[in-house]
């Protein structure tokens, strides 16, 4: 696997160089080396090879880090556990794979039982060798595993393979003039259980450049600001509500340093790519697009900061698909759709995931076979509504079913209502996304009765779902709005809240 | 302007903003003691205490705020 051994060329190379910054210290691709030969040791001596997936509990640290590369040179896939999640959740996401180890860095182990927990703080080292030569893993096993919100109330787990992120690794250096030196320094905002982390500290510690995390704590936005004018990052990963959230502050902003700034996982709207390119005056903004389903993202758009860019409702253009993907627009009955019109968009090549664990029945919904540039081709359906024009971009228009994004967070509002009927049975309900003041989205329960407590449904849902995907608006009606082929009238309801 | 009436203020606008009541606020309290108080309370909360005193905090004033009595400490110094 081609980028595993440049990765380990990499670390190897760039020793003397810094290759995190997490909480106020600094840590050189020497010591993340060191780091990760010991977890090594530590995975061969208790972990068996016939143990695939491996957990691995989310902390801000180098032990975590090093843990994933640890894994991915064992061939291994790690599971991102975020601690920061109800217990019963994470405990179902590692039972799906299979897992039973969990890495853990933290002072106290997050499981007490049920797992075996590897210390990775506080572990001696036990090879030898130094500078451990990475396993080569067969392209098919999994590289990570990421959980996404499911209608029926189980998280579906999208297993991403070695191949898949050995196609993305490649794939961004061939495509939109992405290139990165070892001065670059880079922005991680993601929570490990989202996917552009790992692009977030893939792209950089593949070219030995520095990767500057958040921490958990206090206000995400703050802290982007705060390491980007602290340390002249020069290149900024994010969703966009990040800069909705900083937009009233973007007359304070002013930063030369940024090379590039990339988008993906919602929305980039155009009047406010083009401020906030004001503030990052020699940034070039990247216009990322991909489902988890398809490795982090699988094409793009080159924003032009000085307008003029292709826009659908406001909405920037998601660009061309990368050259180791296809794109095809569909209708209802999987026929390929003429240019300008708008239907599902289908995705096939390299980076495309082999089907989610444990779900035979989505797995038959999402794939299809179609015969593309006369070869068959297995395409996935992502759900999101497009159209492409004239010089073969793609514009995003909308989804075609009931899923939402939340800061960048995927949501079933059937997996929430799924868990409100627990308690609310005998009751009508509905969850439904409702745009705030600052172009994100916020989520409502209305609720088909008199006005009563939820408290006992909102603690409930604290124990169930991340919160994230919590309601935080409520609405009691007599009746739920209907449209005329008595399906609940979304738009109604949207507007009695 | 008393540091005492800020300080009910605050706890109404939290109230208010969060939608429940079971927390204190005392000069050291932080986002992490409060339940609900996340990035995106975060940004609703500081509109509504610019709207109450008619002031405007600056990006550099927010990303130094640590806990309340940071927060008083800058609405006292806008207020007086």
């Amino acid at each position: 696997m081609k980028f595993i051994h440049t990765l380990q060329d990499s670390i190897l190379k760039h020793s003397n160089l810094n290759a995190f910054f997490i909480n106020e210290k600094y840590y050189t691709y020497g010591e993340l080396s060191q780091k990760i030969n010991i977890i090594r040791g530590l995975i061969q001596m208790e972990i068996p090879a016939s143990e695939k997936y491996v957990g691995l509990i989310t902390n801000d640290d180098l032990e975590t880090y090093a843990g994933i590369i640890a894994l991915w040179f064992e061939g291994k896939a790690y599971v991102p556990i975020n601690p920061i999640y109800p217990k019963t959740r994470n405990k179902e996401i590692l039972e799906q794979t299979n897992s039973t180890f969990v890495l853990d860095s933290s002072s106290l182990p997050y499981f007490e039982t049920g797992f075996e927990t590897l210390d990775t703080r506080n572990v001696q080292n036990v090879l030898e060798k130094l500078h451990l030569e990475p396993k080569s893993p067969n392209k098919d096993d999994s590289a990570y595993v990421i959980f996404t919100s499911g209608s029926t109330g189980i998280p579906k787990g999208a297993p991403i393979s070695y191949k898949n992120l050995n196609g993305f690794a490649t794939a961004i250096d061939n495509n939109l003039d992405f290139s990165i030196t070892s001065s670059d320094r880079f922005l991680q905002m993601f929570e490990l259980t989202f996917d552009m982390s790992v692009v977030s500290l893939l792209a950089p510690l593949l070219k030995g450049a520095c990767v500057y995390t958040v921490s958990k704590e206090s206000m995400k936005y703050f802290q982007i600001i705060k390491l980007l004018s602290e340390h002249q990052l020069t290149v900024l990963i994010m969703v966009p509500s990040i800069i909705h959230f900083l937009r009233p502050y973007f007359k304070e902003i002013n930063s030369a340093s940024v090379r590039y700034s990339c988008f993906a996982g919602g929305k980039l709207y155009g009047d406010i790519g083009k401020e906030w390119n004001a503030c990052i005056p020699n940034a070039q903004i990247i216009n990322y697009y991909g489902p988890t389903e398809t490795t982090i993202y699988c094409g793009g758009y080159l924003f032009d900061k000085n307008g003029g860019n292709k826009q659908e409702n406001g909405v920037v253009s998601i660009g061309k698909p990368f050259d180791n993907t296809y794109y095809l627009v569909i209708d209802e009955d999987e026929n390929e759709l003429a240019q300008g019109q708008t239907g599902e968009l289908c995705i096939a090549g390299e980076q495309l995931f082999n089907g989610y664990i444990q779900n035979e029945e989505r797995n038959k919904q999402v794939f299809f076979e179609k015969e593309y540039n006369g070869k068959p081709m297995v395409f996935y359906k992502s759900g999101d509504l497009c159209y492409k024009d004239q010089d073969g971009d793609y514009l995003y228009v909308g989804r075609s079913d009931f899923q939402v994004k939340i800061r960048g967070f995927r949501v079933e509002l059937g997996e929430i209502e799924y868990h409100v009927k627990k308690v609310l049975d005998k009751v009508d309900i509905v969850v439904i996304d409702i745009p705030d003041k600052t172009g994100d989205i916020e989520l409502g329960l209305a609720v088909c009765s008199k006005k009563m407590d939820l408290e006992p449904v909102l603690s409930y849902l604290k124990e169930a779902l991340p919160a994230y995907m919590i309601p935080t608006q409520f609405l009691f009606v007599d009746q739920l709005p209907h449209s005329v082929n008595d399906k609940i009238d979304m738009k109604a309801l949207r507007s009695l809240f | 302007m008393e540091k005492e009436t800020i300080m009910a203020d605050l706890r109404g606008i939290f109230i208010e903003t969060l939608g429940h009541e079971s927390f204190e606020l005392n000069d050291d309290t932080s986002a992490k003691d409060v339940d609900g108080w996340d990035s995106v309370t975060h940004m609703m909360l500081i509109n509504e205490i610019e709207e109450k005193y008619d002031i405007k905090f600056s990006l550099v004033e927010l990303m130094g705020l640590e806990n309340i009595s940071d927060l008083i400490k800058i609405i006292l110094e806008k207020k007086n």
